[in-house]
């Protein structure tokens, strides 16, 4: 597949400080790529240095094919590119409409050109009912679909998202998410974006994680929970049934608390053959998948799966 | 649509829609007229009268002095704040949003500067409006077409030499916090620095010279002389000595160690200080984005 951004060795620093320490990555042509890491970590300045913001102090870094650092061909990536920055950055007293058209009109479109984008960012934002409305008085969700708006007005190939919906109430969230899947799915635009949150990163096709400026772990949910995660058995068992010498017997790795054995299996498969041994003794059990948060915890934790 | 006149054409609306902004960049003016009207007017026409007899033009003569006062401190004072525009731009990531697009970062830059001439033109032209009509209510007469012209072309001048002097200070700053600063202090300085809130004769001989070399002063000093000729003359007629020593103590005219300065020299000055801060301007900038 055709990679879209391929990045090599890129680091950042801040005077002595080294933000960014020497990172490599790819990033495939349609794809739904999610930077995660606590704060401090070092996203910000990554995408910064993508998006041709800040300079990088070193490494190599291909969008489009395109080598990242020269005028010309940081104005090449530049219109390949939308950005939404993590903070507004549309005008309060202009109308959502004026603002994105403003915007707009700095990609040296043709006017036609800019009306049939407007018409597109229309339909994937549904900017109707606040097209004519002043951006400041829109509600956090209404001014994040401008900001997705304004990103995207000159149709990049490649759309940026810089915590996207952090702040924002779970509602708008969803509603955000949708349009930046919306976004990937059906115009095949690829979307990086960073991210707090896990369930988030969870329907990404691709996952780098971050952590002082490193990169500690990359791959799909997928592999990364069953890296770093294990799914689990919950059971109670019948009054007078010695669970503890049960599971021994059954040479399995448990916990106990308050009477409810915490059994780790494999796979939630493997659950099945424990619960027809147990069948006749148990009263009720949970079986809980390994999730991004447990992926999340472990990588930052460092805590080695054993 | 062409991108600088987009840019300009954006800045320009976040400009005018912001009442208080607005409000505020003419706000030492209100603060000029409440001055002039509690004593400002009434110390000059005494002062005047230990000079000359009081006669009809007179009052009109010290009005029109005002008015050249205003007209400075309007340029300075708007150029400064469509030039917060920049700053505002800068802290809020407005401009990185602007360099995410295929454009040079000194255009982006320029657009600014174009605007606060733009704002500062219009924002005089109609103080120049107004003052003729205040001029006019208090019993003078209507400016020549002639005086017109002469006093747009000082209002360009004004206004350049303004746009690039305030470019120069809000180069210094970066955050809206620092240009909040900026800005009252230029406010406040500025109507001693021309002259306006103090007359020259009043002040030390070395806070004199700090005045004549304080180019905007000399934007002031074009405007009394286009404005007040036709008044001095009659005021002072058949009293050369009074007029002179008027014109000096007032600011009508500099003069430096017994050097009369022509309004040429004036013009000369002023032109000089637009290129010097320019220049510094550009070497600052260049500095800072390096
Ligand atoms: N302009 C700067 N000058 C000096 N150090 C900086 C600058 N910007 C960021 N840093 C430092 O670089 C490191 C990485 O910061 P960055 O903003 O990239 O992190 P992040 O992963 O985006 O964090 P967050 O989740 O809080 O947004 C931090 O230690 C930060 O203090
Ligand atoms: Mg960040």
């Amino acid at each position: 597949m055709e990679l879209v951004i391929d990045v090599k060795n890129l680091s950042k620093k801040y005077g002595s400080h080294e933000a960014v320490k020497g990172i490599s990555f790819e990033v495939k042509k349609g794809a739904l790529f999610a930077f995660l890491g606590t704060n401090g970590a070092g996203k910000s300045t990554s995408i910064e240095m993508l998006c041709t913001l800040l300079e990088k102090t070193s490494g190599d870094v291909k969008i489009n094919g395109v080598s990242l650092g020269s005028r010309t061909n940081n104005y090449l990536i530049r219109k390949a590119i939308g950005v939404v920055f993590q903070q507004s950055i549309l005008d309060t007293r202009l109308t959502v409409e004026e603002n994105i058209l403003h915007r707009g009109n700095i990609y040296k479109l043709t006017k036609k050109e800019l009306q049939e984008n407007w018409e597109f960012v229309n339909r994937y934002l549904h900017l109707k009912d606040i097209a004519k409305k002043k951006y400041g008085t829109l509600s956090g969700g209404q001014k994040r679909r401008a900001d997705i708006a304004r990103a995207i007005i000159h149709k990049p190939t490649i759309l940026f998202l810089d915590e996207p919906t952090t702040g924002l109430d779970p509602q708008t969230r969803v509603f955000v998410w949708d349009a930046i899947k919306k976004l990937q799915e059906e115009t095949n635009m690829t979307i990086f974006l960073t991210t707090h949150y896990m369930e988030e990163a969870a329907v990404a096709d691709e996952i780098v994680v971050m952590k002082e400026g490193k990169i500690v772990s990359k791959g799909t949910p997928h592999t990364l929970k069953e890296q770093y995660t294990y799914d689990e058995l919950f059971v109670f068992f019948n009054n007078g049934v010695d669970g503890t010498s049960l599971l021994t017997q059954h040479d399995l790795n448990f916990a106990e608390k308050n009477g409810e054995y915490r059994v780790r299996v494999q796979s939630t498969i493997h659950a099945l053959d424990i619960l027809k041994e147990l069948q006749n003794f148990i009263s009720s059990f949970e079986v809980k998948k390994g999730s991004m948060d447990d992926v999340f915890i472990r990588i930052n934790e460092e805590v080695p799966l054993t | 649509m062409n991108t600088m006149l987009n840019l300009v054409n954006r800045h320009n609306k976040v400009f005018r829609r912001d009442r208080m902004l607005v409000f505020f960049s003419i706000l030492s003016v209100i603060i000029v007229i409440m001055l002039y009207a509690i004593f400002i007017q009434k110390t000059q026409v005494d002062a005047i009268e230990q000079l000359v007899p009081a006669s009809d033009q007179l009052k009109t003569m010290v009005n029109e002095w005002m008015v050249a006062g205003l007209l400075s401190i309007i340029a300075v004072t708007t150029t400064l704040a469509a030039l917060g525009i920049y700053i505002k731009d800068l802290e809020t990531k407005v401009m990185a949003d602007f360099l995410t697009t295929p454009n040079a970062r000194a255009k982006i830059q320029l657009s600014y500067v174009i605007n606060s001439l733009l704002i500062g033109f219009v924002l005089s032209l109609i103080g120049l409006i107004a003052c003729q009509l205040f001029i006019v209510f208090m019993g003078g007469s209507w400016f020549s077409l002639e005086k017109i012209a002469q006093l747009i072309g000082i209002i360009a001048l004004a206004v350049t030499l303004s746009s690039v002097f305030n470019l120069f200070l809000t180069l210094l700053v970066s955050t809206q916090n620092a240009f909040s600063t900026l800005n009252t202090v230029v406010g406040t300085a500025i109507g001693f620095l021309c002259g306006v809130y103090v007359p020259l004769g009043a002040v030390p001989e070395f806070v004199q010279k700090i005045i004549m070399l304080f180019p905007i002063s000399h934007t002031t000093v074009l405007f009394r002389e286009a404005l007040m000729r036709d008044s001095l003359d009659k005021v002072f007629e058949g009293a050369p000595e009074a007029a002179n020593t008027y014109e000096i103590q007032f600011g009508v005219h500099y003069e430096w160690n017994d050097v009369i300065f022509s309004q040429l020299d004036s013009v000369i000055y002023i032109v000089a200080a637009i290129i010097v801060f320019t220049l510094i301007s550009l070497w600052l900038y260049g500095k800072k984005n390096k």
